[in-house]
């Protein structure tokens, strides 16, 4: 089932759906994946953090809402948010239409990448985990 | 404990996100709620609703009873009519919000929750020993299905034996559809125009007759971009049209005047029934809360349970919640003391860690009513 899903190799994933790209300038861009926007269906609303907030690996930092389901976003890295994608708050959808890039959520600047970096899943080991939940 | 299904499975399963609903497996959404949802308020749109309770009350003593048991008037309710009705306890309470028709002089038809399957029929059944009565439940030897939405009519005409212009709002008629005898009646959940239709003779374990009859509406409402609808899209139309939804908007502990159900409601019916008691004391004493409709002033999407404030105290909460299409904004049902439920007043509604400003609107429905619903002005 898992191959419905695209999984983009060069991203980092959390078991909670979201996934994390390191950018060239030591940033991180968050967002959730396909799997993710596919169970939620049709994203309507955003809740996003303000620039400047700290956020804790692991721990949530926003929401995502459909029409049916509200849904936490957990938070790849710590670090300070440099950027939330503003573009959400008027179409949301674009996490729906465009996961891994219009639809990025929020930018970190990581406080300990390297370390926490252990903890997330690369494409093959998040590939696994959508096959084990697919079973369930 | 297995969950039920319908006689429309099969199609579900292969075209539908499943979910469970009152112990039933049905579809959500098949393409997505949005879409559904805009097909019904534009165009029209197909639901099964299969896993609602339906029985027939007949005899000599049908009227009475269910002028006892229910709060409409049915002593006036002429043949071939249906009307939208409460069920009370003796407290007042909401036991459940049915329809009621009346398809000849001793032949009643009634249709109520899925969720009040059971507790519905074994309460009409315990009241119906004292009448000349035959209780009858027939939930699952009739199929359900729902076509709404304003080119209803025109999408249905084609394939239905009966004009259906002659059949008026809550009015109904035994028509030959799709090759089917069928009840067909100008009701439905979603504010538009349209019907609901009872297949007779459709017992859960031969579902072909009602797949086949899907199929041919289906077929029918393609030039009109019908779309088959699944329960998410149900509750956003409902909500957009300001319907209770039982069990979240009311209950047993909630009584028809709060609910602002009066109109269905007949104190001066020639009978009494059950709960009339306890109403009129109820509006004597005068009402201390009431059902209001909130729109979201700033973003947010209030849901079932979330806290209503007004100045620093909680004074309600949200029954029923959620986005709406048409209104591209977070809508609400709810109950809040009576001084709070003026049109216009300010309120906060609690989203997570955040009051959020909203402000109660006129509810019954949600939507400009000249450009949306079975009022609209014709195009």
């Amino acid at each position: 089932m898992s191959e419905e899903y695209e999984i983009p190799e060069d991203l980092y994933y959390t078991e909670e759906h979201e996934w994390l790209k390191v950018l060239e300038d030591g940033t991180a861009l968050v967002g959730i994946t396909d799997y993710a926007q596919k169970s939620l269906h049709e994203v309507v609303y955003v809740e996003l953090p303000n620039p400047g907030d700290m956020v804790k690996q692991g721990e949530a930092f926003g929401t995502v809402e459909s029409v049916k389901a509200v849904s936490d976003l957990y938070s790849p890295v710590s670090g300070i948010v440099e950027e939330v994608n503003e573009e959400l708050l008027d179409s949301p959808e674009l996490i729906n239409s465009d996961p891994y890039g219009k639809g990025w959520i929020v930018k970190i600047k990581p406080k300990s990448l390297e370390d926490e970096l252990e903890n997330l899943l690369n494409a093959e080991q998040y590939r696994e985990h959508l096959g084990s939940l697919e079973a369930k | 404990m297995a969950l039920r299904r319908t006689h429309l499975y099969e199609y579900h399963r292969l075209h539908g996100r499943l979910v469970e609903f009152a112990g039933f497996e049905m579809p959500i959404w098949f393409e997505g709620i949005i879409p559904e949802h805009n097909a019904v308020r534009n165009s029209v749109g197909i639901f099964d609703t299969s896993h609602m309770g339906r029985a027939s009350v007949t005899g000599e003593g049908a009227e009475e009873l269910l002028d006892y048991l229910l709060t409409n008037d049915i002593s006036r309710l002429e043949p071939m009519r249906g009307c939208y009705t409460l069920m009370c306890n003796e407290q007042g309470g909401i036991k459940d919000d049915l329809i009621a028709y009346r398809l000849s002089e001793n032949h009643f038809f009634l249709v109520y929750n899925a969720s009040n399957r059971e507790k519905d029929y074994n309460w009409i059944l315990k009241h119906s020993r004292d009448f000349d009565v035959e209780v009858r439940d027939l939930s699952d030897s009739v199929a359900m299905m729902a076509v709404q939405g304003p080119r209803a009519e025109e999408a249905l005409q084609g394939i239905t034996s009966e004009p259906l212009s002659e059949v008026g709002r809550f009015h109904c008629r035994e028509v030959i559809i799709g090759g089917q005898r069928a009840l067909i009646a100008r009701t439905g959940y979603t504010g538009e125009d349209g019907f609901e239709i009872y297949l007779w003779d459709t017992p859960l374990s031969q579902p072909s007759k009602a797949l086949d009859l899907w199929g041919k509406i289906l077929s029918a409402g393609r030039k009109f971009g019908i779309k088959p609808c699944g329960l998410g899209a149900r509750d956003s139309l409902r909500l957009e049209a300001g319907m209770p939804l039982y069990g979240n908007d009311i209950d047993e502990e909630t009584n028809p005047l709060e609910a602002r159900l009066r109109f269905a409601v007949k104190f001066k019916k020639k009978r009494p029934f059950i709960g009339k008691e306890a109403l009129l004391r109820i509006r004597k004493e005068g009402v201390k809360r009431r059902r209001v409709g909130i729109r979201m002033v700033e973003r947010g999407i209030p849901r079932h349970g979330y806290e209503i404030w007004k100045e620093g105290e909680r004074i309600g909460y949200v029954t029923s919640g959620g986005f709406s299409p048409t209104l591209n904004a977070g809508i609400a049902m709810g109950y809040v003391p009576t001084e709070y439920s003026k049109l216009g007043t300010e309120v906060e509604v609690k989203i997570r860690r955040r009051l959020v400003r909203g402000k109660i609107v006129k509810f019954h429905p949600f939507y400009d009513e000249t450009k949306y619903g079975y009022r609209r002005e014709k195009r």
